[in-house]
């Protein structure tokens, strides 16, 4: 049953260097393994931050981490070779010298470990990501030449290829068009499903929090402020004025 | 007459192609990780350490490259961290270390323009020895050997240093041993090209081939290429012309740059799409 939890945060505060105020303050929460959590909440509510937390980036914080019941604090490096993340709004410049195929490989050099080359079988798990998520022809584009929906697709396939436990994924559906928005949810659901991952989603959008999860978790300033199914949020992300599903307009 | 000097010119022409390729393939890795200004402000710390070198009649390359460390321990973890802006950082460290060098070379026993000073100010052929040599070429093949083992890494940095984070790479040791090579780079090219210019050449080959390439492996290449040619132009047009050799490797190495620019593809391009940054 404690092998079943895979995350877990005890009264955890993190606060960023300079700072005085906690981003996110008396965290608890677990996760269980195979679980498919939507993370949803106001702008600089601190959902950023709690993913950063999980996977031990933003190191200074009061409280445990544990992620497969190792202490992240110590042992950070490896819980994140397990972990495909996404991060927010991650764009590459025009012009920078790194293909999509690099971008995609990349996410598993930490696994391979000092001084390995990828081997065929690592070049392969890019491949398929990339095909998994229909971009396998744009893999010796440049990333930078990509579009911003042709972007998050790399940076899914390259967090996918690691072969990860766990997904952490900061609004990656931003900026799809619509039918990808419709699609790649579902596929990460199906993905989830599959090969038994835990997975953590920061959205805007209602409807995909509705259809995709059973889980939802509101954060609003800086607290987990509900916990629950999706059907019992909606109302309190629905009256939100910031929760609006501000992403349905955008395109 | 000069031209008769063969020995001379044979071993100034070895270590133009040495510190050339060297400084063009350490570049790459500064520019692409942004530590401009820390090589910005080590290349000012090695010339105030070789001027303290010539002023106490220490090796003015042990002087030259303590103080390149000692700048690069300063303000590498700050600005790692990013508490002070880096500019910040470089418009306090650049004055002070060219403020030490000339205190230090105005300590020199017979004050003036000695050749030893002159040479740490804007560098000369004449005084490179056959140790010069040796040194470079053991820097030079322990800097290809790093980056040989270490590609994988420093291509996950240079991306993102954050992403490699996040996917279990431990960045500092590589991005710390960056900061070093470059400052030993620097340190030993600095009799070439003079403690004044000498950060041009770590940024204009880098600078320039990132103009033009869209695949790392090909920059990681021609960027040292760029740069041996370009200290060896430098190297005959100051023959050619007796002007100082330091100065002549960049103003060819600025004038590369430029011509880069006006001919590059992506810059073209991003005027074109009117969203230059
Ligand atoms: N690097 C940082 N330094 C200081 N404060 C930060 C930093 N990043 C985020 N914050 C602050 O932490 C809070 C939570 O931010 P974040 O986790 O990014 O929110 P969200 O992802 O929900 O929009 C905000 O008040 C934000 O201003
Ligand atoms: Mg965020």
């Amino acid at each position: 049953m404690t092998e079943d939890v895979i995350i877990k945060l005890e009264n955890v505060s993190t606060v960023y260097e300079g700072e005085r105020r906690p981003a996110i303050k008396g965290i608890n929460l677990t996760v269980n393994r195979n679980e498919l959590v939507y993370v949803v909440g106001p702008n600089a509510s601190g959902k950023t931050t709690l993913l950063e937390t999980i996977n031990g980036l933003l190191p200074p914080f009061n409280g445990k981490v544990s992620v497969f019941g190792l202490d992240v604090q110590s042992h950070g490096r490896e819980v994140r070779r397990e972990i495909g993340y996404v991060p927010q709004d991650f764009m590459v410049k025009p012009g920078e010298p790194y293909t999509a195929f690099d971008v995609v490989l990349m996410g598993c050099y930490g696994q391979i470990g000092f001084l390995n080359r990828p081997s065929e079988e690592d070049k392969k798990r890019a491949e398929q990501a990339m095909k998994l998520l229909g971009i396998q022809e744009l893999a010796s584009r440049p990333m930078g030449k990509l579009s911003g929906g042709q972007q998050q697709k790399v940076m899914l396939a390259r967090a996918m290829a690691k072969k990860p436990r766990i997904l952490l994924l900061d609004e990656p559906f931003s900026n799809l068009d619509p039918d990808s928005r419709g699609q790649i949810p579902l596929l990460i659901t199906e993905l989830h499903e599959k090969q038994d991952l835990t997975t953590l989603i920061v959205t805007h959008d209602i409807h995909h929090m509705l259809e995709h999860c059973n889980r939802v978790i509101v954060v609003t300033g800086g607290r987990i402020t509900f916990d629950g199914t999706p059907e019992k949020a909606l109302p309190l992300v629905e009256n939100h004025p910031h929760t609006t599903p501000l992403e349905g307009h955008h395109h | 007459m000069i031209w008769l000097e063969y020995v001379i010119m044979q071993r100034a022409l070895i270590a133009c192609i040495l510190a050339g390729f060297l400084m063009g393939l350490i570049g790459v890795f500064v520019v692409r990780m942004r530590l401009s200004a820390i090589g910005y402000s080590m290349s000012h710390g090695a010339f105030a350490g070789a001027a303290l070198g010539v002023a106490t009649a220490m090796d003015p390359l042990v002087t030259g490259l303590a103080f390149a460390s000692g700048t690069a321990f300063l303000i590498g973890p700050i600005a790692d961290k990013a508490r002070l802006h880096v500019d910040t950082i470089t418009s306090i460290v650049f004055p002070l270390n060219m403020a030490l060098a000339f205190v230090f070379l105005t300590l020199t026993p017979e004050i003036g323009l000695t050749s030893q000073v002159a040479n740490v100010l804007w560098g000369s052929i004449i005084s490179v020895t056959n140790n010069d040599l040796v040194y470079l070429a053991t820097l030079f093949a322990s800097a290809v050997a790093i980056v040989y083992f270490t590609w994988k890494e420093l291509f996950a940095i240079m991306f993102n240093r954050k992403l490699a984070e996040a996917d279990g790479i431990r960045t500092k040791p590589f991005v710390y041993m960056i900061i070093l090579l470059s400052g030993v780079v620097i340190t030993f090219s600095l009799k070439l090209v003079g403690g004044l210019l000498i950060y041009a050449l770590i940024f204009n080959p880098a600078s320039t081939t990132l103009q033009f390439f869209e695949d790392m492996r090909t920059v990681v290449i021609v960027s040292p290429l760029i740069g041996a040619a370009t200290t060896v132009s430098g190297l005959l047009v100051s023959l050619v012309f007796d002007l100082p050799v330091g100065s002549c490797i960049v103003i060819v190495s600025t004038i590369v740059f430029a011509v880069a620019l006006l001919l590059s593809p992506k810059r073209r391009r991003k005027e074109e799409n009117g969203n230059e940054k």
